[in-house]
């Protein structure tokens, strides 16, 4: 089982819904409004007058056989246009309940 | 959830929202009544008392002043003036505009009764009468008959005026200069001397001949009677056959001693109609009707009644105050319609998109149908203040869409849905639209809250406004990315865009202006000081100007209509009067084929109708009333023939004073336009002469014409100085006397003739040519109780006599005003020739002359605006300096509004315009769109700065990025006005200075705001950003 964590910028909402709904992942945690700004190229998302854009993520955890397929169709999305913002990061989950 | 996301996510319900406003508005529209200005209750109650048989002088004494003196104490009260004439007192209470009169009415009334007790016994309860400007008539017609003409007053009565009555909304008709039918019995003096009677006599003979009486029933068999002696005359000539006395045996009949005329009534006034004998006809509606409903009702009726009328009477119109009206309106919402397509055209040419173009012109119709409701709630009319109110928030109620229209298509552009981006970019930008509308608010809200006359104008105009502007926000946060989300989506930009393109044709233009605004705005950030060193002088030169520009209360406009009131001297007979007449006539009709109809007026209506209460009446008055053609098809203006008349009037010796007025609409709004000069003063001779020095002064001084002078000349009177010993020795008074010889000269009125249901006064009296000369007076025969025939010669002296024919006050003080009409000048300069003419005459010290009339109203509305447009500036200031958390900021972005006001100058100076009330009210509409051009600017500029970009960098990133959004902004309120100053219909002089100002005002402005504000910010704001992240580093130092 790997975590995935996506923060994605708010306008890309229902294309990371369409995403996890076509893969068939079910479960996921997800968070609104998340301020953010970005280490190389990313325009701060901090919800103020100056920056007023703001990201959503999601945390999802899944096989380990879907993170491949899920991080493909996220960097395609991301290709669209990468200045809208989306980054996804995967790590081990050790222990579940 | 928040209003835009639900907006978006249920459009049906938004569509549906919307849809049921529109509906609501449509339905206000339809309801709501037209009319030219805004309903105006002007505060003035009227005080009348008569008093029969008093003079001028003793009214004053025991009328007026009493009254002046108790009425002085009612609350609110602003001035009280009075005129004292023979028999009548009438006081003009004029109250603070915005007081309740209803209130006032019966404080009024209290202080009537309070005091009635105190008056001379014989004083008639005084009337109060409230002024209402629905009072004005509001159709007149010209009514024209050849046979018909004497029985005309019957007919129209029957035929027109009954059946008008009827109509809705018609609060009455009536008619001037109707021939009346009077049955006249004249005597001969000598003839009723032989046989031994008088007039009492004959009229109490009269009186009880003509009669029918009751005399009770009788019960006759099974049936019962009513019994009725019937004496009354079936013809007026059986009057001849009456038997009044009895001559040593033998009857005398009336035509023994009498004549017996069955005829109209004396002349004491005529109406002519182009030169034919006529009448005039006048329609009043009642209070809050539609004048423009109730007119058109009126026209149609009539035409169905002219049917039922005999061929040779002709009814025409002479003046229909709403064709006025619904020229101005219709000119007006022409205006409306061409603002909306210079609207949609920039729009467009900015964009380039027709959808976007769309879904921002759809906040254009549902902003401005809200007012419609606004105006339908608070019992308000479509005028042309709200109308103009409409045109000038066309521009503005765009800009909120813009915006987020903006932003929807950048993130669209960027590859998201158009739904989300829809939802995502409000929410970026919905505050910073509240914000700036708040600003709008804050400039138009105060207008809410003016007092006074220019309140009236100035309320409706801040309401629709605030309304609009709100609804546009509201609109803009809600349906905007409703549509957005609908009706836009992803454009490939095109590889090869086609020949007549926007990408091709504009694009670059709008490209090229902004390399040449950042080359511009580099090179004045490198001279700051010396750019802003430039503005200040320009700034004051232009107040330089200042000096040249005049300054009005309101425009005056060319209603096509025309009216003369001319003044012979005083005493002249009717007949006299009338040959005048019949020479203005010949003139007019000769020298001015711009008149379509012309119905003149010579002398009084003894009657005393209500009209005569609104125009100075008198054997010597002659009053024209012409139609002149459609503005557009004549080639002189109202103005130009009025000036030609008035040179022509000029030399006609026996024209006393003449005045020729060019405005009959916008009744009570300030109507005349004439500078007063008041001079007060106790005696007569003093004030007299004060005047006549200042009238005669101000004949020379340049562009004052139609002085009139408010004392009128002593009247000549003939005045019977009763001897009361010799009275007494005859076992007369003076009640007696005075009774008998009124019979016997004005007539004594004892019985009606009765015909058709209609009454005609009898009346008896002398015949004319025994009472035309100071001798025929001094034979009138009086009787004594013991029946003995005395001559008045013997008992009077008949004198003749000069006397005031009337008094004025004003603050309880005699008062003469002379009134100046401006030509070819503004008022505020003829007011201050004026101001040195006073100062030249020698002005005794009991005299007190100051200057008011319409001068006095526009210092008032110009103190008003003052306060105005300082109220506004301190709220745009609070808004401002809360919004950005600063005091620097907004005086940054109001560093502008003083080159608004350069650009006003500028503008009325180049196109001669006036300043005016309209056009002050431009000046403070532009302080709202000027500063919300300096906000954006300055927003943006501290946006960019705070993602840390360097100063000059921020600021030119700023202006070349707001540059479009300004112009844009800026061009739609510009184009929305262009109409307005352009307009050249009926009614467009009194708006045009508002269009004239605004143009001018924002022109200037936004070129001089998109360099000073970047400059004044380079200035200013200079140190601030920095020490911010100074502050930041020194508090956490230690951490390093």
């Amino acid at each position: 089982m790997k975590a995935v964590m996506i923060i994605f910028n708010q306008a890309h909402t229902e294309r990371v819904d369409y995403i996890l709904d076509s893969l068939q992942i079910k479960g996921y945690s997800s968070w609104e409004e998340v301020k953010g700004r970005g280490s190389a190229t990313g325009e701060p998302r901090m919800g103020t007058h100056t920056w007023p854009e703001m990201n959503s993520s999601v945390l999802s955890v899944i096989e380990d056989t879907l993170v491949t397929p899920l991080l493909e169709k996220l960097s395609r999305l991301d290709q669209v246009n990468s200045e809208i913002g989306l980054r996804a990061f995967v790590w081990n989950v050790e222990q579940s309940i | 959830m928040s209003i835009y996301k639900s907006a978006v996510n249920k459009p049906i319900t938004t569509l549906m929202v919307f849809t049921a406003v529109v509906v609501m508005g449509l339905y206000s529209y339809v309801n709501l009544p037209v009319d030219l200005y805004p309903e105006i209750d002007p505060p003035f109650i009227s005080v009348m008392t008569t008093y029969s048989g008093a003079s001028a002088a003793d009214i004053e004494t025991n009328i007026t002043k009493r009254l002046e003196d108790a009425l002085n104490s009612v609350d609110k009260l602003k001035e009280v003036t009075s005129t004292s004439s023979d028999n009548l007192s009438v006081i003009t209470l004029e109250f603070q505009w915005g007081a309740n009169l209803d209130e006032a009415t019966n404080d009024v009334r209290d202080v009537i009764d309070r005091i009635y007790d105190y008056m001379p016994e014989d004083v008639d309860r005084p009337t109060i009468f409230k002024f209402n400007t629905t009072m004005m008539p509001i159709v007149f017609y010209a009514i024209t008959a050849k046979e018909s003409y004497p029985g005309l007053e019957k007919l129209l009565d029957e035929k027109i005026i009954n059946p008008l009555n009827r109509i809705d909304g018609v609060g009455s008709v009536s008619m001037i200069g109707a021939p009346h039918r009077v049955v006249y019995v004249e005597a001969d003096p000598r003839r009723l001397d032989a046989y031994n009677l008088t007039i009492e006599q004959i009229g109490s003979m009269i009186a009880a001949e003509n009669l029918n009486m009751p005399s009770g029933n009788v019960k006759m068999g099974y049936m019962d009677y009513s019994l009725r002696v019937q004496g009354e005359l079936a013809e007026s000539r059986q009057l001849e056959d009456l038997v009044v006395g009895n001559f040593n045996g033998t009857p005398v009949y009336l035509r023994d001693v009498a004549e017996v005329r069955d005829s109209l009534k004396d002349l004491s006034l005529e109406e002519r109609i182009n030169g034919q004998t006529g009448l005039r006809l006048f329609v009043m509606k009642q209070s809050g009707a539609n004048t423009m409903k109730v007119a058109r009702e009126v026209n149609k009726n009539l035409e169905l009644l002219k049917k039922d009328l005999p061929p040779d009477v002709e009814i025409s119109l002479i003046m229909d105050t709403s064709t006025f009206i619904r020229g101005a309106i219709q000119n007006l919402s022409e205006t409306l319609m061409w603002a909306f397509i210079f609207v949609v055209l920039v729009i467009l040419l900015f964009l380039g998109r027709w959808r976007a173009t769309l879904i921002i012109v759809l906040t254009i119709p549902i902003s401005l149908i809200v007012s419609f409701i606004y105006l339908f709630i608070s019992g308000h009319s479509i005028n042309v203040i709200s109308l103009t109110s409409l045109s000038i928030a066309i521009g503005m109620v765009v800009d909120d869409a813009i915006v987020v229209l903006e932003n929807i298509t950048r993130h669209i552009e960027r590859g998201s849905s158009p739904r989300e981006a829809a939802i995502y970019a409000t929410n970026e930008v919905w505050l910073a639209v509240i914000i700036t509308t708040l600003v709008v608010v804050a400039v138009f809200f105060p207008l809410t809250l003016v007092g006074g006359l220019t309140g009236i104008m100035f309320n409706q105009l801040g309401w629709i406004v605030t309304i609009t502007i709100v609804t546009s926000t509201l609109a803009a946060i809600t349906i905007t990315p409703m549509l957005s989300a609908r009706l836009l989506k992803l454009r490939p930009t095109k590889e090869k865009p086609g020949r007549i393109s926007h990408s091709r044709l504009i694009l670059p233009l709008l490209d090229k202006l902004d390399d040449f605004y950042v080359a511009s705005l580099r090179f004045a950030l490198k001279r700051k000081r010396l750019i802003l060193l430039l503005a200040l002088a320009l700034f004051i030169s232009s107040f330089g100007l200042m000096r040249y520009i005049g300054t009005d209360f309101l425009p005056e406009s060319d209603e096509s209509s025309m009216s003369v009131a001319i003044e012979l001297q005083t005493g002249t007979r009717v007949e006299e009067t009338i040959k005048t007449t019949r020479k203005l006539e010949r003139l007019l009709q000769e020298r001015y084929p711009e008149i379509e109809i012309m119905a003149s007026s010579s002398g009084a209506d003894d009657e005393g109708s209500m009209f005569s209460l609104f125009r100075g009446t008198g054997s010597n008055i002659i009053n024209f009333m012409m139609r002149l053609q459609h503005v557009e098809e004549r080639q002189r203006s109202v103005w130009e023939i009025a000036d030609d008349l008035r040179a022509q009037l000029a030399t006609y010796p026996e024209i006393v004073t003449a005045t020729v007025s060019t405005s009959t609409g916008g009744m009570g709004m300030g109507g005349s336009n004439t500078v007063d000069i008041e001079v007060y003063g106790y005696d007569f001779d003093q004030t007299n002469r004060v005047a006549e020095q200042i009238r005669k002064k101000l004949a020379d001084v340049k562009g004052a014409t139609d002085i009139t002078v408010s004392r009128k000349n002593d009247k000549p009177e003939l005045q019977v100085v009763l001897d009361k010993e010799k009275m007494a020795l005859h076992g007369l008074n003076s009640a007696t006397v005075s009774t008998m010889l009124r019979n016997r000269i004005s007539g004594l009125i004892t019985s009606q003739f009765k015909e058709e249901g209609d009454e005609y006064d009898i009346r008896i009296r002398l015949e004319e040519s025994y009472r035309n000369s100071i001798s025929d007076l001094e034979e009138i025969t009086v009787v004594n109780p013991m029946g003995k025939k005395i001559k008045l010669r013997e008992i009077a002296r008949v004198e003749e006599y000069w006397g005031p024919p009337s008094i004025q006050h004003k603050r309880k003080e005699r008062v003469v005003t002379i009134a100046v009409r401006p030509q070819a000048t503004s008022l505020g300069e003829l007011a201050a020739n004026v101001q040195a003419v006073v100062d030249e005459v020698d002005i005794p010290q009991e005299v007190l002359v100051q200057i008011g009339g319409a001068y006095e109203d526009q210092q008032e509305s110009f103190m008003d605006l003052g306060l105005l447009m300082l109220l506004s500036l301190i709220l745009v200031f609070i808004v401002m300096a809360s919004q950005f958390e600063s005091f620097t900021m907004p005086f940054i972005i109001m560093f502008s509004i003083p080159f608004a006001f350069t650009g006003v100058i500028l503008a009325l100076f180049l196109t001669g315009t006036t300043l005016s009330i309209i056009a002050g009210l431009g000046a403070v509409l532009l302080i709202g769109i000027v500063v919300k051009n300096g906000i954006v600017l300055v927003d943006f500029t501290n946006l960019i700065r705070d993602r840390g970009l360097k100063l000059n960098e921020a600021i030119i990133a700023a202006g070349r990025s707001r540059l479009r959004p300004v112009l844009m902004t800026a061009l739609t309120t510009i184009l929305g006005m262009l109409p307005l100053a352009l307009s050249q219909g009926e009614g467009a002089e009194i708006w045009r200075p508002m269009g004239i100002t605004v143009i001018g005002g924002l022109v200037f402005s936004t070129i001089v705001t998109m360099i000073i504000v970047p400059v004044m910010y380079g200035l200013l704001a200079r140190t601030g950003e920095r020490d911010k992240v100074m502050k930041l580093r020194r508090k956490f130092s230690h951490l390093d």
